[in-house]
């Protein structure tokens, strides 16, 4: 436990005080682990989970655009509280790793042992390489519009190729029905579900079609500029909500 | 040099486990612990009666075993809410000015341990059973608001980390005096905001009749659950207030081995 405190010359704990301290912190840990498996994975999977649930979902245009958008916003009000008050540089992977937890634990038992579906059809996408990027950035910048413009950008840029290895071998063309598909869409027509990309939404849409192979790299670029946006906002709402006013009434 | 008994007192009160600073911590396990039997029951009896009973509920068996499962529920959360709260508001401190300092320390210790349950109910609530809604809609024709999962994601998990999330708002207000004297706006954003997650499932269900049916999680009428939800890093607030308050204390303590 420690807090900057611009009074108080800082002398470590020691003794009894250590140790009451030190509980507290494993309070404290005990309570930020369910806390941003709950929270962060709501805020998730009700913006972006259909992205991430699917493997069919995962296009070239929206999943690298707004999974990395919707994915830096705890990241950067976590970071906004640990950072500025305790140096402590992990609030990114904090949060992406307890949402990781969350993710998988519901696949397997959720999805996988409750209706049957292939985990391989439902694996949740990773962005601790993403996040692990935030954390160094912010830590050796000690900056905010560093890390909201690198740090940012990073995030939404290493989304994509720190997916690939999980996902590219679902892309690969197979041919059925006289048709040319891919495997990912294999999955999608043998388990038939409500949530149907092709009949919710018709995927790769749009004009960026038309630059072929590129899609992906021009989606993860778009991420990356509202990327810097985002944290910027979300590490003032993470600031607003730190608050430590006590009101007369409410 | 010999050992007077005041050492000895010392020493013996250092062996011993839990130490006064967490006097509370086997209450604490014990609450995780009933928690998990109940969540871990509940997905139990869904992977056991769901798809046999609960795909249609015109059929008498949906009435057996959701319905009257629904209505056990709602009678539990009337119950242990009236117990609960009732308990932590008669046996309220009433002489808070008056306060060892080493009683508030250990009263900011339980404080975070009801806000740990607190965070334990949230996730049961917000991460496992809410993507299992999903995962069970995806398979299941909604023909009614109470379907297998709801009933248990809806009317008891939500409820469940309200009535503890104002356990600990309760135990604030009632115990530590900062929080006596003063409302605490990030607790009381912390407790408030995800509450309304609940208020929002009137507007789910809504939307859920009168636009589709199927189960869209990115769809716009789920996002007053997201709006809900962020007001959970009203937590930040809350370990800043503990902490400040916590070296104040600590550093007014006596030095002890």
């Amino acid at each position: 436990m420690s807090a900057n405190s611009s009074t108080r010359t800082f002398r470590p704990y020691t003794g009894e005080k250590a140790r009451i301290a030190r509980a507290y912190d494993y309070l404290v840990l005990v309570l930020a682990l369910f806390l941003f498996i709950g929270s962060f994975h709501l805020h998730f999977a009700l913006t972006v989970g259909d992205w991430d649930f699917w493997v069919d979902w995962k296009d070239r245009q929206w999943w690298p655009a707004v999974t990395p958008i919707i994915g830096i916003t705890f990241p950067a009000a976590v970071q906004a509280v640990l950072w500025t008050n305790f140096r402590l540089p992990l609030g990114a992977t904090l949060c992406v790793a307890c949402l990781s937890i969350g993710t998988w634990i519901a696949r397997i038992f959720a999805y996988h042992y409750w209706n049957y579906f292939p985990i391989n059809m439902v694996l949740p996408s990773t962005m601790l390489p993403s996040a692990l990027v935030l954390d160094a950035v912010l830590m050796l910048s000690n900056s905010l519009t560093v890390t909201a413009i690198f740090g940012g950008s990073a995030f939404a840029l290493l989304f994509y190729p720190s997916n690939w290895p999980i996902f590219g071998m679902f892309h690969v063309p197979v041919e059925a029905g006289n048709s040319q598909l891919t495997v990912a869409d294999m999955f999608g027509f043998q388990y038939i579900r409500t949530g149907m990309p092709e009949y919710l939404r018709i995927i790769e849409r749009g004009t960026l079609r038309t630059y072929g192979q590129v899609a992906a790299p021009l989606s993860a670029f778009f991420s990356a500029l509202i990327c810097t946006l985002m944290y910027t906002l979300w590490w003032y709402i993470g600031k607003w909500f730190a608050t430590t006013r006590y009101l007369k009434r409410i | 040099m010999a050992t007077t008994t005041e050492q000895v007192k010392v020493m013996t009160n250092q062996n011993k486990f839990p130490p006064w600073y967490l006097k509370d911590l086997y209450r604490y396990l014990s609450a995780f612990a009933v928690l998990t039997v109940i969540y871990m029951g509940f997905r139990i009896y869904q992977g056991a009666f769901a798809v046999s009973t609960g795909l249609d509920s015109t059929e008498p068996a949906f009435d057996v075993y959701w319905m009257r499962l629904l209505n056990f529920e709602l009678v539990f959360i009337t119950l242990f809410t009236s117990i609960a709260w009732g308990w932590l508001w008669f046996t309220r401190d009433k002489n808070l000015d008056k306060l060892e300092p080493k009683e508030e320390i250990r009263r900011y210790l339980t404080l975070t341990m009801w806000i740990s349950v607190y965070t334990f109910a949230v996730y049961w609530a917000g991460s496992y059973f809410a993507e299992q809604d999903n995962s069970w809609h995806q398979v299941a024709i909604r023909d009614t608001p109470f379907t297998a999962n709801h009933i248990i994601e809806f009317y008891f998990n939500f409820p469940m980390y309200i009535i503890l999330g104002g356990c600990a708002w309760l135990y604030a207000r009632t115990r530590l005096p900062l929080y006596a004297n003063g409302i605490s706006l990030p607790l009381t954003l912390a407790v408030v905001g995800p509450f309304m997650i609940l208020v929002s499932v009137g507007f789910n269900e809504w939307g859920h009749t009168f636009w589709f049916r199927e189960e869209f999680f990115a769809a716009p009428i789920h996002w007053g659950f997201v709006i809900g939800v962020w007001f959970a890093h009203g937590v930040g607030g809350i370990l800043l207030q503990g902490v400040t308050r916590l070296i104040e204390l600590l550093d007014g303590l006596e030095e002890a081995a």
